[in-house]
């Protein structure tokens, strides 16, 4: 489905400084049909990649197919979640969720039943006609869910999509998209920085790391599908508390490494 | 910016905003302005300050004479506001687009907006004479360069993120603009028509006043030549008055444009 090899990306450092390598050397593969998730420290690149993949950036060195073809911009077979929701506020939720299709040319009728079927789906029937403003973040994001969802994407490119909301909310979401998931199977790419959440919701955990970053390495999550209907019971097994266990004890040296060879961040970490 | 510092608080002070029992801190200081004109203009005895009475009885005297004026006025008003509108957002927009065209032309702009506008005056009275557009060139002058101002400041704040969106959903240049860029940027560009709007009932006097003695700015020449305070007062009541509806006008189309607004930031 998408195929990363050698990509590398550096952005221009501020004020005559030293570019800053944000990903280098970068190998991965997500499967077809795959809820790939994507873990690290802040700094390690990840939504330097995601944003590669959606083609909102462009990168140095390497090569980054999408279904066998190069990325040069934003395509109709990606549909992006983002942290931010970044819905219109001055368009309703149905206009919000046909937003792509729209873009796309589809005619009105049409995108709007489509619209209306996501909607539905997300949870969010009979909300249609509110605006942005008067819903509640976790309902926010099931509308930037739906919308990228309208446009039936080969991949779903998700950017922290939960980072926004509080701890029960962003429980419920998780849910929800797992469920959403598990009828659609989409291949998702998803961007997190929880590992509970990477372990919960992926197929496989890639972990990277920062300055320069890069890939760390990539674990396979053994827990069975569908885990929707159980979520309880897969977060209290041992396979996912190993898990976590391992993903953390790996993050945690990332972060004593900062604190080694960053004197700044040294003594910042100083009372 | 110093403008749109000065453009949002407008907004949150809006009567709009909590209801019902705020309309009486606005009645009553209506009522102590109006009940204060009186008095004051009774006890002083001063030819220079007539009571309100006075005045109005004034105005029903020369109401005649004030709707002509007023007629002519209102029409270099109408004529200067339209053309600053498209001009002024049209430039705006412009600028906001495209960095060389911004980079060209904001120095100009900003001393525009600063320079005293009735300075163009004589340039005006020399291209047009006492003809009628030379009032409306200098209400554009008086009103236009805020609207620019604002509307590039507008462009610039759009969100990155709903920009980020929209091109990753793949929309094209024009659709960016039409869907994403104008709705996010209408209140500031709003908020640029109404500070506008005051500005050019001022130039509109102002213009009639100092270069072709017509409407309003003449009744107000002939009062103060012949020391007639009633006369100007009067005038001054119906350009209050004038403003007031002018500014409500714009209000109205504002809230109209911009309801997506939460209410707490109207």
């Amino acid at each position: 489905m998408i195929e990363i090899k050698g990509l590398s990306k550096a952005f221009p450092g501020r004020r005559g400084s030293e570019p800053v390598q944000a990903l280098k050397d970068v190998d991965l593969e997500v499967r077809d049909n795959e809820f790939l998730t994507v873990l690290g420290p802040s700094g390690c690149g990840k939504t330097t990649l995601l944003r590669v993949i959606a083609g909102l950036v462009g990168h140095d060195t390497g090569t980054v197919l999408v279904e066998g073809k190069p990325v040069t911009g934003p395509g109709p077979e990606r549909a992006m979640v983002f942290q931010s929701f970044a819905l219109m506020p001055w368009d309703n939720v149905l206009t919000n969720v046909a937003f792509g299709l729209e873009m796309q040319g589809v005619d009105k009728k049409t995108r709007e039943m489509k619209a209306l079927e996501l909607i539905e789906m997300v949870g969010l029937g009979g909300f249609e006609k509110r605006l942005p403003g008067e819903l509640s973040g976790g309902m926010q994001q099931r509308v930037g869910l739906a919308r990228a969802l309208a446009v039936s994407p080969k991949v779903l490119l998700m950017d922290e999509p939960f980072g926004a909301l509080d701890e029960q909310t962003r429980r419920l979401l998780q849910e929800e998209l797992l469920r959403i998931w598990e009828a659609t199977r989409t291949t998702v790419v998803f961007i997190t920085h929880s590992m509970e959440e990477a372990v919960l919701l992926g197929d496989r955990v890639v972990l990277m790391r920062p300055r320069p970053g890069r890939i760390d390495q990539i674990l396979e999550v053994p827990m069975a599908r569908p885990r929707s209907t159980h979520l309880d019971s897969v977060e209290s097994s041992g396979e996912f508390t190993a898990l976590v266990g391992l993903l953390w004890n790996n993050l945690r040296v990332m972060h004593s490494d900062v604190r080694r060879t960053h004197p700044a961040t040294q003594a910042e970490a100083r009372p | 910016m110093a403008t749109t510092a000065a453009a949002t608080p407008a907004r949150v002070a809006s009567p709009r905003f909590s209801g019902r029992l705020d309309i009486w801190p606005t009645v009553a200081a209506f009522v102590f302005l109006i009940g204060g004109w009186e008095l004051l203009g009774r006890a002083l005895q001063q030819e220079f300050f007539p009571p309100l009475s006075k005045v109005l009885t004034k105005l029903v005297e020369v109401q005649a004479e004030i709707f002509a004026a007023l007629a002519i006025s209102l029409q270099n008003l109408v004529i200067a506001f339209a053309f600053s509108l498209v001009f002024g957002i049209g430039l705006g927009l412009l600028m906001g687009a495209f960095r060389k065209v911004d980079a060209a032309l904001d120095v100009y702009v900003n001393a525009l907006l600063t320079a005293p506008s009735l300075v163009f005056a004589p340039v005006f009275f020399a291209i047009w004479g006492l003809e009628r557009w030379s009032v409306i060139a200098v209400i554009v002058m008086y009103c236009v360069w805020i609207m620019v101002v604002n509307t590039v400041t507008a462009v610039r704040t759009v969100s990155i993120e709903l920009l980020e969106m929209g091109e990753s959903f793949g929309a094209p240049r024009l659709k960016i603009w039409t869907r994403i860029v104008l709705p996010s940027a209408t209140p500031l560009i709003m908020a640029g028509v109404r500070l506008a709007m005051g500005r050019a009932v001022k130039g509109m006097l102002n213009g009639e006043m100092f270069i072709a003695i017509v409407g309003l700015g003449k009744l107000v020449q002939d009062g103060s030549r012949a020391f007639d305070a009633s006369l100007v007062l009067a005038v001054l009541v119906v350009i209050i008055v004038i403003a007031f509806i002018c500014v409500w006008l714009v209000q109205l189309i504002d809230n109209r444009l911009t309801r997506w607004l939460p209410k707490t930031s109207r």
